[in-house]
Parts: C-alpha cells; sequence; structure tokens
C-alpha cells in the first residue's frame, strides 16, 4: 500500500490510541495516521502501522512490517504503547484508491476498539459513521475470525515481551521510587 | 469470626487495570456491597490524580475527602462516609487539592484503615506511570485485575500483574468487565488464564445499568441489583476467596513499609 505524503496535521507520543482517534473523529479528518511503537521490545516485525480516515471514520489499516491489512494489521499494531502518532492531512480523491482495496478495509469502530480498547469511543465513531462505513460493521461480525485477540494471546513471544520489558520497568521504578 | 476480636481478619485488595475505560471504579464498588453482605468493607478512591468515585457513590458534594487527609488536613476518619452497607472514602478532584495531597501518606491512610475493617478495597489509578498510581498496588495483599477482552486491556492487565509480582503483591484474580455479546470471551478467557496468575473471577456483560447507576450517583449493586452485570460482580466477590490474617500486624506491615517523603 501506497500513499503520497499528507499534510502534517499533529505529532506527538502518546500511551493511549483513544487521543488521536478521537481527535481525528473530531476533526473529521480526511487523511491518515502513522503510528510507530516506542517499545522495540514488542515490534513484531519492522515497521509502522498505518490507518486512513474518511471525514474522521477510519476507513483502511495497515502494517508495513508484516504487510497485514485489514483487522489482521490492527493485531499487528496493537502492541503496547507509547505510540509516536502522526496525523496527515490528503485528499480524498488520492485516498480513493486505497480506499478501493476492501481487504484492507475495517469496522469504523474496530481500531478504537481494538487499539484503544475504548468501546464508548468505538460506539460514537459507529455512529458518526455512514451507511457504507457501517455495513463493514456488519460483515465484520461473521469474517473477523479467528479474532485478533485470540492470536494476541497465542502468541507467547510477544506475552513473554511484555512480561519481561514490565518487570524490569517495575524492579527500575522500585528503585527510583524508593518502594518497598 | 475469632474470639473476642471485633476485627479478627483484614485483606487489602487494590483493583487495577492498568487502563482507562475498563470500569475499575463501578467494580470496586460492585465487588465491595458484594463483600459486604459477609465482611465489614472500606472501599478507598486511591486514584488520586483522577479520582471518581465519589461521583459513583453520590459523595460529590461532600466537605472532606482524601486529598485532605493526604494534605495531613483532616484525620482519617473525617473523610469516611457510610454509604450502602459500606465505608468510603471518596478523594476529590481538584488539581490544588491534588497538588496538596502527599501520595506517600497512604500507606498510613491504609494502616489506619486496615486496623478497623475486615476488606479493604483500593480503586487504583489507570495508569502505571507515577509512585501514586503504583502504590496502591504496592500496599495491597492482592491484586484483582481488571480487563476487558481486547489486547491493550490485556497487554496493560499483564503489565498490572507484573508489578504486583515484583512489590510481593499477588493476583486475586481477573475480572472481565463490560464484555459484549459479539466477542469470543470463552475462547479469550481461557487463553488469558494461561497467563494470569488466580482464577477468572467472573465475566461482566457490558450494561446499561452500570451507566445508569454512575448517573444516579449510586452504586450497580444499589441502583440494579437484579441486573445480570450485578449478579456477575456478586459472582466474583464470592470468588475471591477473602484471606484471614490478624489486623494488628498487618496495619504494622504498612506503617513500616519503607516509602521516603516526596522529594
Amino acid at each position: 500500500m501506497k500513499l503520497p505524503r499528507g499534510r502534517l496535521q499533529r505529532r506527538r507520543v502518546v500511551s493511549d490510541v483513544a487521543t488521536p482517534l478521537a481527535n481525528a473523529l473530531d476533526a473529521a479528518l480526511t487523511g491518515y495516521a502513522r503510528l510507530e511503537s516506542q517499545d522495540a521490545l514488542l515490534l513484531s516485525a519492522e515497521g509502522v502501522g498505518v490507518l486512513t480516515f474518511e471525514e474522521g471514520i477510519p476507513v483502511v489499516a495497515y502494517h508495513t512490517g508484516t504487510d497485514a491489512g485489514g483487522p489482521a494489521a490492527l493485531a499487528d499494531i496493537a502492541v503496547s504503547g507509547p505510540y509516536r502518532i502522526e496525523l496527515f492531512e490528503l485528499d480524498a480523491e488520492t485516498l480513493a484508491d486505497v480506499h478501493a482495496a476492501e481487504e484492507l478495509t475495517v469496522p469504523p469502530g474496530m481500531p478504537a476498539r481494538r487499539l484503544a480498547g475504548d468501546p464508548a469511543l468505538a460506539d460514537r465513531t459507529r455512529e458518526r459513521a455512514p451507511a457504507a462505513a457501517s455495513a463493514r460493521e456488519a460483515d465484520a461480525a461473521t469474517t473477523d475470525a479467528p479474532g485478533a485477540v485470540e492470536a494476541f494471546l497465542a502468541d507467547e513471544a510477544k506475552i513473554e515481551a511484555i512480561q519481561q520489558r514490565a518487570r524490569e520497568e517495575a524492579e527500575r521504578r522500585a528503585v527510583e521510587w524508593d518502594l518497598d | 469470626m475469632i474470639g473476642q476480636q471485633s476485627r479478627p481478619m483484614v485483606e487489602v485488595l487494590a483493583v487495577a487495570s492498568g487502563k482507562g475505560g475498563t470500569g475499575k471504579t463501578t467494580s470496586t464498588l460492585a465487588l465491595g456491597m458484594a463483600l459486604s453482605e459477609e465482611y465489614d468493607v472500606t472501599v478507598v478512591d486511591a486514584d488520586t490524580g483522577m479520582a471518581n468515585l465519589l461521583f459513583h457513590a453520590g459523595l460529590a458534594d461532600v466537605e472532606t475527602t482524601l486529598h485532605d487527609v493526604l494534605a495531613a488536613d483532616a484525620p482519617v476518619e473525617a473523610a469516611i462516609y457510610d454509604r450502602f452497607g459500606m465505608g468510603v472514602v471518596p478523594c476529590g478532584t481538584s488539581l490544588a487539592g491534588f497538588r496538596d495531597a502527599d501520595p506517600t501518606r497512604l500507606r498510613d491512610v491504609v494502616a489506619d484503615l486496615a486496623a478497623d475493617t475486615d476488606v479493604l478495597l483500593l480503586d487504583s489509578a489507570a495508569a502505571l506511570g507515577s509512585r501514586a498510581a503504583v502504590l496502591p498496588i504496592v500496599l495491597a495483599d492482592r491484586v484483582v485485575v481488571v480487563l476487558q477482552p481486547t489486547i491493550p486491556s490485556l497487554s496493560d492487565g499483564l503489565k498490572v500483574q507484573e508489578y504486583a509480582k515484583t512489590y510481593d503483591s499477588a493476583v486475586a484474580g481477573i475480572l472481565f468487565n463490560r464484555v459484549r455479546d459479539d466477542e469470543a470471551i470463552e475462547d479469550i478467557a481461557d487463553k488469558a488464564a494461561r497467563y494470569f496468575e488466580g482464577p477468572t473471577l467472573a465475566t461482566v456483560p457490558e450494561s446499561d445499568a452500570a451507566r445508569a447507576a454512575r448517573r444516579a450517583g449510586e452504586p450497580l449493586l444499589a441502583h440494579a441489583p437484579n441486573a445480570p452485570a450485578a449478579d456477575a460482580f456478586r459472582e466474583a466477590a464470592a470468588a475471591i476467596d477473602v484471606a484471614a490474617g490478624e489486623s494488628g500486624p498487618v496495619a504494622d506491615r504498612f506503617r513500616s513499609a519503607v516509602i521516603p517523603d516526596q522529594p
């Protein structure tokens, strides 16, 4: 999947993806987000996540490292934060080609739920989504198997990496904060 | 109950998730109410930076909160409110209150409360980014990890567990909250159980009743005791299997925990 570079709207490091998703929704952004995990240990492969939007509603998800698209890409993007996130504005005509690739599309509410674990934001996104986008939501209920969550839990190496990193962080902070 | 002692046991449980939006406060109050059927329960809003328990418990207008206690402006007794069959210690929401509060005093608050209750529930912060946020997990005997069946939530729950283990707190169990019908919860809970210590206490369905309860300023078990979500929380509370301990030594343990003052 190739996208021309858009006009940068925001760049920040966040621990919770809900914030940029909500920003994109509230600003009715047409463009894309580039999501880069800051956690090198957890990267299943080199690469970044790309999520496109049409008037704030997520359309396409893609992971440049694993070459996964659609819901599967969300699973690759959904590692542990923090993320460096950049939001780019890009006109709808330029995005049209990418958005035509059905195998890359995701249901409107799925990124909020999968990446941010935020059902309220997922609901809000779904409510604002046009009918065509909502149809993807209906499809996903039947085609999204095996689920991304199950796939995540089956990835023992990834889980071990999360645990290992958390242990190191907790130990480091015990010293830093003089916790007993 | 053992012999003549009026408070023969105390167990401190932190309710934590490492992530916002999992319904931690709803869970804390629901578990507290369910446990209060059998035990003397005190619930503390230990999320001193983003307090919200006061809104869930109809205490938004009270004068004295944990902030005042942590600022040494009030004794802890002044911040305990008898509500819904429990002692409830709310925390204020003002920035000034947060600024003046010394989170390290939480250790003394927990020690004081531990001397006079059976079960102490600490509603913890939705993050692990500061000493104040981690402290409830450090002070707890065991941690209840509240999860949603999503990757971010599971990932953060795993982190909470590692923090708990590093600080010698056990895991009382995991609680799946806000679960929707379309989620393959049984499969997810099965797979998650391999990584978490402690049992899966319950699977609580996403519930309009929980939202309505929050709006009404009442715990779910008071507002909609017959809701399926309320049943699930009672099931979770029954599965927690509260451990007995001597209140004296436990209180001493909190006091002797070495947590120096903030620099």
